[in-house]
């Protein structure tokens, strides 16, 4: 379906609510309505055309038009277009209605638009701080575009209010912030009786560092470093994510080069991380020799990494406007080598864990998402395919040169351990197939095409799949084309409630293991 | 009457080696994973280390966290005297048999676990109550195992059995020695907290189940729970070692020579059955908590097949 035809047929439909509608960047439908039609006009894109929520997040334009925005996105996969439906609240009304009883994956998102902007979502059914924990004072929203950057707002000491269980034998556990092992902060609370676990509520934000309001008035350069930075592991998914929409405002194409280039390093990037999560989800269960053949794997990983472009973490590739500089030339075969000796080594461990019976005991039927759950959470990347959701922003948002490159989504049903686990090992077979034919069709050219400045109050989504799942990015620009208001929504986001119901019946020491196979940033969702 | 040669050459043997035991797991294991692995001798630096310092005590707690870690390790230690390391001097079998060394052990747990609940943190609840389920699971496997082999030298005491299978010719071909042995061996693993029943090396307080009661424990105290665990280990080691790969009615000579060759043949039984202990770790995979029962039965279950077989089908 083209926009125009999505356009006229919710036109169509709701010929009074719709009051503006505006076709941009190819595939973004934005639309505007009263705030009362919200929940009417959300329901129809959520039940009738089969949109999904995919962010949820307020502007502060009072400068602009003396009211606040919210901007509601839906995507429509099948044909890869956006459909953001926008609502004015006015600055002296600070409520707007919550759609999370029809929409469920929306609850997060209201939370946060509370804690950040002070607008108060009416019908929320759990109604308490997310971003913000008790030692920041009320009455203080950091996003508002009249809170200093340098304010410091003191301390406060107000209660988080876990959801209680009672009952004989039900006690809770508390675990973290601070863990073993060298990982982020995140406080776990266990709702438990005896081992199995009634309930699981994750507190997170520990790490929250403000990565929204540092953007606001920042060149676009500059913010590109910020962007860059958002989550250590997932370098260019954010920061490819970023270039994609600048890209958008500017109406430029990016060199072919460029586009085959931001695929190795992307899939390089993915390779990496599962390859890690492969191997911490064999540690957790005490598979020592596995784990450590997985880690090695992802040692070579990241060993190609440091000489493509004398980096691990792939800080410095993406420019706006293509790559930095020239990464492949000249080292084609022996990326070839090491990727051909990456996939031997990768057959044979998966092959010897394939027939570990104890190991497939551990990880088969625990931490089950369902697929009606992952669906209503919104949930994204493997952990959604591993529950029968074929959800691939690769395939239906097409960007860079996956169009012209064959690849294959893997989907299980199973929604367990074992069916995230052979997602992940599946999307490292096909990321090694996809780097292999980057570099064996790679087209000569330029690396980038250098960018016009932006114009005033342009706005565009910029979207990839990182390794863990739909990364989502949305830019604003102010009148000298600086940015405005960016909106950065990580897989982490969505997929952290899925977790806390997939862990949900299982007993305490599965904990770790379902953990490790979703593999959350915490980093990445608390901007 | 006490045979004091005996008590010092038991005590010592036990002491020096039992760390040894540890450190060739974890070098097998490191091998195992293409890595080299800290030093065979690490466990004794790290107990070094921590007998020099000073231990930190919870406010919250009470004596019983204090005098927990002497209890554990002085019952390791008495429960170890049980089982000697070599027949070539009289042991002290007449002062306790297996079953007092079975519950040596069992009073030594017991107050590791009131410790482990004692500081009420999270975690050492959890690894209490875990260990109270798995040691009431193995306890009966342990005691049909010993009782079985037991009964074939119509004694409890791990002297006369091992005097008695000096005789037995080859006993590992016996279906019977077999059987228990693998009982024995499962028990062992179960006992000393290895995998698939717990991983020591593991940093996830939430799957720990011997480390979790440790937690709280530093310097000082938390060598003495060390040290107790690995002599623990070590005498499980000697058991199957001593009993079903008896080794002395092979020295022809006497005196102090012969103790001493005895002692080196039965160091490099140890260092067998730590490889093969280390062997097993490597080639499975933690157990989920609730299958344990699973291999406790397994135990059970070898152990009385191979009873039924010897006084059943034998006669």
């Amino acid at each position: 379906m083209s926009l125009h035809k999505l356009n006229a047929k919710i036109e169509d439909r709701f010929p009074k609510y719709i009051y503006s509608s505006q076709a941009l960047n190819d595939n973004e439908l934005y639309l505007e309505a009263d705030p009362e039609h919200i929940i009417e006009l959300s329901m129809y894109f959520y039940e009738k055309l089969s949109c999904t929520l995919v962010c949820l997040f307020a502007a502060d334009e009072r400068a602009l038009s003396g009211s606040f925005k919210l901007y509601y996105s839906f995507a429509e996969r099948q044909s890869g277009s956006l459909i953001i439906l926008s609502t004015s609240i006015d600055q002296n009304n600070s409520g707007f209605l919550s759609i999370s009883k029809t929409v469920h994956t929306a609850a997060r998102y209201e939370q946060e638009i509370h804690d950040l902007f002070g607008l108060i979502p009416i019908g929320h059914p759990e109604l308490k701080r997310l971003v913000m924990h008790g030692n920041w004072p009320e009455g203080n929203f950091p996003l508002r575009r009249d809170f200093s950057l340098t304010h410091k707002p003191g301390a406060s000491n107000l209660a988080y209010g876990f959801t209680e269980i009672k009952g004989t034998g039900v006690f809770e556990i508390p675990v973290g912030p601070v863990h073993a092992g060298i990982i982020e902060p995140g406080h776990f609370r266990f709702s438990v009786a005896g081992e199995p676990i009634f309930n699981l509520e994750a507190q997170l934000y520990y790490v929250h560092k403000g990565i929204e309001k540092l953007s606001e008035g920042k060149s676009t350069e500059k913010c590109f470093y910020i962007a860059e930075r958002i989550s250590g592991d997932e370098t260019i998914a954010n920061s490819l994510a970023y270039c994609q929409a600048i890209e958008k405002i500017a109406g430029i194409n990016i060199p072919e080069r460029a586009e085959y280039v931001r695929v190795l390093f992307a899939e390089l990037e993915r390779l990496t991380s599962h390859l890690g999560d492969l191997a911490g989800i064999c540690i957790d269960v005490a598979y020592h020799f596995a784990g450590s053949q997985f880690n090695m794997l992802r040692g070579w990983a990241y060993e190609m990494a440091t000489q493509l472009c004398g980096m691990r973490f792939l800080r410095s590739v993406n420019k706006l406007g293509g790559v930095r500089k020239e990464f492949v030339a000249g080292k084609e075969k022996s990326l070839l080598e090491q990727l051909n000796t990456m996939q031997r080594e990768l057959e044979d461990t998966v092959d010897i864990i394939r027939h570990n019976s104890m190991f497939n005991d551990r990880i088969e039927n625990t931490g089950v998402l369902d697929t009606k759950i992952a669906y209503d959470l919104n949930a994204v990347g493997p952990a959604a395919r591993a529950s029968g959701i074929s959800n691939d922003m690769r395939k239906q948002f097409p960007y860079a040169a996956y169009p012209k490159l064959t690849f294959r989504v893997p989907v299980y049903a199973g929604g367990d351990v074992n069916s995230r686990m052979k997602v992940k090992i599946k999307e490292a077979f096909e990321s090694i197939s996809l780097m292999r034919q980057v570099i064996e069709n790679m087209p000569g050219g330029k690396n980038f095409e250098p960018l016009e400045p932006l114009g005033p109050y342009k706005k565009a989504f910029g979207i990839t799949e990182s390794p863990r799942g739909e990364n989502i990015h949305w830019v604003m620009t102010d009148e000298t084309g600086n940015i405005f208001r960016y909106k950065i929504r990580t897989p982490s986001f969505c997929n952290w409630p899925a977790l806390c119901y997939a862990v949900a019946g299982n007993i305490v020491p599965c904990f770790p293991l379902i953990n490790k196979s979703f593999n959350l940033s915490y980093a990445g969702n608390d901007l | 009457m006490v045979n004091v040669e005996y008590l010092i050459v038991q005590i010592i043997v036990v002491i020096m080696a039992a760390p040894l035991v540890n450190g060739i797991i974890k070098k097998t294991k490191a091998l195992s994973q293409k890595r080299k692995g800290a030093p065979v001798l690490q466990l004794y630096y790290d107990l070094f280390k921590l007998f020099k310092k000073s231990t930190v005590v919870s406010d919250t707690t009470s004596w019983i966290f204090k005098a927990a870690p002497y209890i554990v390790f002085t019952a390791s230690l008495v429960a170890s005297l049980l089982v000697p390391v070599t027949t070539m001097i009289d042991s002290v079998w007449y002062a306790g048999d297996l079953i007092l060394m079975v519950y040596l052990f069992a009073l030594g747990r017991f107050f590791m676990m009131l410790a482990g609940l004692d500081a009420a943190s999270t975690f050492g609840g959890m690894g209490s109550s875990r260990e109270a389920m798995i040691s009431s699971l193995i306890e009966p496997s342990i005691l049909v195992t010993l009782m079985t082999v037991g009964l074939t030298a119509k004694s409890t005491s791990s002297y006369q059995i091992m005097e008695f299978m000096k005789g037995v010719d080859a006993p590992l071909i016996r279906p019977v020695y077999l059987l228990t042995f693998i009982a024995l061996l499962i028990i062992t693993i179960a006992e000393t907290a290895r995998i698939p029943v717990d991983d020591p090396s593991t940093h996830l307080e939430l799957t720990m189940v011997h480390e979790a009661m440790l937690l709280e424990y530093s310097g000082r105290s938390l060598a003495l729970m060390e040290l107790g665990a690995s002599i623990k280990q070590l005498t499980f080691i000697t058991l199957l070692a001593n009993i079903f790969i008896p080794h002395d009615q092979f020295i022809f000579i006497s005196g102090a020579g012969a103790v001493l060759i005895s002692i080196l043949i039965y160091l490099i039984k140890v260092i067998f059955v730590s490889i093969l202990i280390a062997v097993a770790e490597v080639s499975t995979v933690k157990l989920r908590l609730f299958s344990i029962p699973n291999l406790a039965a397994l135990a059970f279950i070898l152990s009385f097949i191979g009873f039924m077989q010897h006084f059943v089908l034998g006669r």
